[in-house]
């Protein structure tokens, strides 16, 4: 029996999931030895600084030559560390604000920093499968570990509930994507992505029904994952009813890792398919992604369902960019691999591809700073008493927060300020590479709808900030209590959205450098 | 021996009860028997298709679906526990606290 040699090379892609599984294991045990009311401060914090040193790590590799790892199961490529990067950016943020936020309601556990240390290792994995059963597998471990996390609260009927809801939709659409990936195995003989390519071209030809069910199904069970229109019932009631910390996360980490699976997967398998057909299919669920996530969220009073819509509306611009990477030059071959070598000989449409993939990457970036953020003022505003009432997260409780806590109302506006897309913060940044680069694909009248929905959009944001700024603190109003943690992620969250929308310098390094994805 | 496309229709129909299942029955638990039951069909057809090519890639990717299933069914059924627990049904229909 002749074993595959594995280096250490091999597995240094995998270190800052391993720092992650690592601290997870450390707090496990440690819970071990605690009783009911011993102090857990350190627990939040040991999670930060794990988050903290994974992400230092990604980081580091960004700046790898992009190479197969594990015999081709995964990819080392800067694209997947920048990712990974994202990840460990919202699991940093996202402890922080948790940890006043269980304190409050007495229910700080090791085992909650510990599965969001899993959840978060899923996704720099997800980011780096380059094989359609190490992908499933590695979804499965985000999804089954943010599933325990949505009903991790158990008091109440609402937590239950989110986390029934999530868990349905989340193993169904595991289920679509799986039976997509064995129909793509039957036409091609592997469930290598790369192997794929040329297998594909021939079953294209011979197969076309196999061929297509199985990428539609793939593309069916990601655009649940992403929460695309028409796939995205679950979203708004998953978001309400979770954990406000773990919305947090779902909302910035888990949509990053799927849209870098999902992104993979299309750009790999896209030289052995026709590239019109994830063109179409990315423009239409771009289309009505924005438009619906736009136009339902307007009518939102509750703050963290109008941010559940919001991420919705994001998830579409996001579409758009993808899309983007689809666009061809009539008879050009479709190609997006080692994209950095571009010549002089290289189409406006392959220079839109590249940067349409550096905006996707610098657009969720700005996305998990400012949601993560917003999620963090929302939930040192809300109180579990107001919950059942369904009241927690109104409008109404932002109402002269300016002269409460003028801190987190400067915060809340620059995110608020960051979502609409109005300079200077960095969601007009993340926002202006996406469109421009989705005219220089050609998608012209998608990018006007794109502007429009998002002017749209500005209405309900900024109806928070008038709240905010503008009304009167109301009767009776609850006290606000402080906690550090949570504040401190306040101010780095303000502080990345506000500088990096003036200077992104460094991260404009590192996007030239994550726009490699691996090439052959 | 029986045909690889027989297998693959097999697979295909228990796929489409699944589905259906998953949104028309209102009973939690038949709910997620369902999801099972589309996992299952998913494993079959790689198993259809393996045997078809000769292919060992297959086989394996089974036991990684029934492993993952396992994982699930352990989380799916504290979560319905959960439920029935908080609202003291299992029905669909019930679980509607949180509204447009």
């Amino acid at each position: 029996m002749n074993l595959p040699t594995l280096t250490s090379a091999d597995f240094f892609p995998m270190l800052p999931a391993i720092i992650m599984v690592v601290g997870a294991c450390i707090l496990l045990l440690s819970e071990v030895f605690l009783s009911a009311h011993s102090s857990r401060g350190y627990q939040a914090v040991l999670t930060a600084i794990t988050a903290v040193i994974a992400g230092v790590v990604a980081l580091k590799m960004v700046f790898e030559p992009a190479r197969e790892v594990f015999l081709g199961f995964g990819a080392l490529d800067p694209f997947s560390s920048f990712l990974t990067f994202v990840v460990c950016v919202a699991l940093a943020l996202a402890t922080l604000t948790s940890a006043g936020f269980l304190r409050k309601r007495g229910a700080e556990r090791g085992e909650f920093y510990a599965l969001m240390l899993f959840a978060t290792a899923g996704m720099s994995l997800l980011a780096i499968s380059n094989e359609l059963i190490t992908l499933f597998v590695n979804l499965e471990v985000l999804s089954i570990s943010t599933y325990a996390l949505t009903s991790f609260l158990r008091r109440g009927t609402r937590p239950s509930e989110a986390g029934f809801k999530y868990f349905i939709l989340g193993a169904f659409s595991s289920a679509v994507l799986l039976y997509g990936a064995a129909l793509l195995y039957g036409a091609t003989g592997t469930t290598h992505l790369t192997g794929m390519v040329l297998p594909l071209a021939n079953a294209v030809r011979t197969n076309p029904a196999l061929v297509y069910t199985g990428a539609l199904l793939v593309a069916a069970g990601f655009a649940f994952k992403v929460a695309a229109v028409p796939f995205h019932m679950w979203t708004p009631d998953v978001y309400e009813g979770a954990p406000t910390p773990v919305t947090a996360l779902m909302s910035a980490g888990v949509k990053a890792a799927a849209f870098a699976a999902l992104v993979r997967v299309f750009v790999t398998v896209g030289p052995g398919l026709d590239p019109q057909l994830p063109l179409t299919l990315f423009s239409t669920l771009a289309l009505l992604t924005m438009v619906a996530g736009n136009l339902l969220a307007i009518p939102q009073r509750n703050v963290k369902r109008m941010l559940a819509y919001s991420s919705i509306a994001h998830a579409g611009y996001l579409l758009l960019g993808v899309a983007a990477l689809f666009a061809t030059a009539p008879g050009e071959a479709f190609s997006l691999l080692g994209s950095t070598s571009l010549g002089t000989t290289a189409t406006p449409q392959a220079v839109a591809r590249a940067e349409a993939l550096r905006g996707i990457l610098f657009y969720l970036l700005a996305y998990t700073v400012t949601a993560v953020g917003a999620f963090g003022v929302v939930s040192v505003l809300e109180r579990r008493e107001d919950e059942e009432r369904g009241t927690a997260w109104d409008l109404e409780r932002f109402s002269g927060l300016a002269q409460r806590r003028p801190g987190w109302a400067f915060a809340m506006a620059a995110f608020m300020l960051s979502l609409a897309g109005i300079p200077p913060t960095v969601g007009f940044l993340g926002k202006l590479l996406i469109f421009r680069s989705a005219v220089d694909a050609g998608l012209i009248g998608l990018t006007i709808i794109a502007v429009l929905s998002s002017a749209a959009g500005v209405y309900y944001y900024l109806r928070v900030v008038v709240y905010m700024y503008m009304r009167p603190v109301p009767e009776g109003a609850h006290a606000l209590e402080r906690n550090w943690m949570t504040e401190f992620a306040l101010v780095v969250s303000t502080v990345a959205v506000v500088v990096l929308g003036i200077a992104p310098g460094p991260v404009t390094e590192w996007l030239v450098q994550a726009g490699h994805l691996l090439g052959r | 021996m029986v045909p690889i496309s027989y297998y693959l229709i097999l697979a295909a129909a228990l796929f489409c009860l699944g589905m259906f299942g998953v949104l028309i029955r209102r009973n939690a638990l038949v709910v997620f028997m369902c999801v099972e039951l589309m996992l299952n069909a998913a494993n079959l057809t790689f198993l259809a298709f393996a045997k078809q090519n000769g292919d060992f890639t297959g086989h394996v990717s089974a036991f990684f679906v029934i492993a993952v299933a396992a994982a699930e069914a352990s989380i799916g059924l504290a979560i319905v526990i959960a439920v029935f627990r908080s609202r003291g049904s299992i029905n669909i229909e019930d679980m509607r606290t949180m509204k447009y």
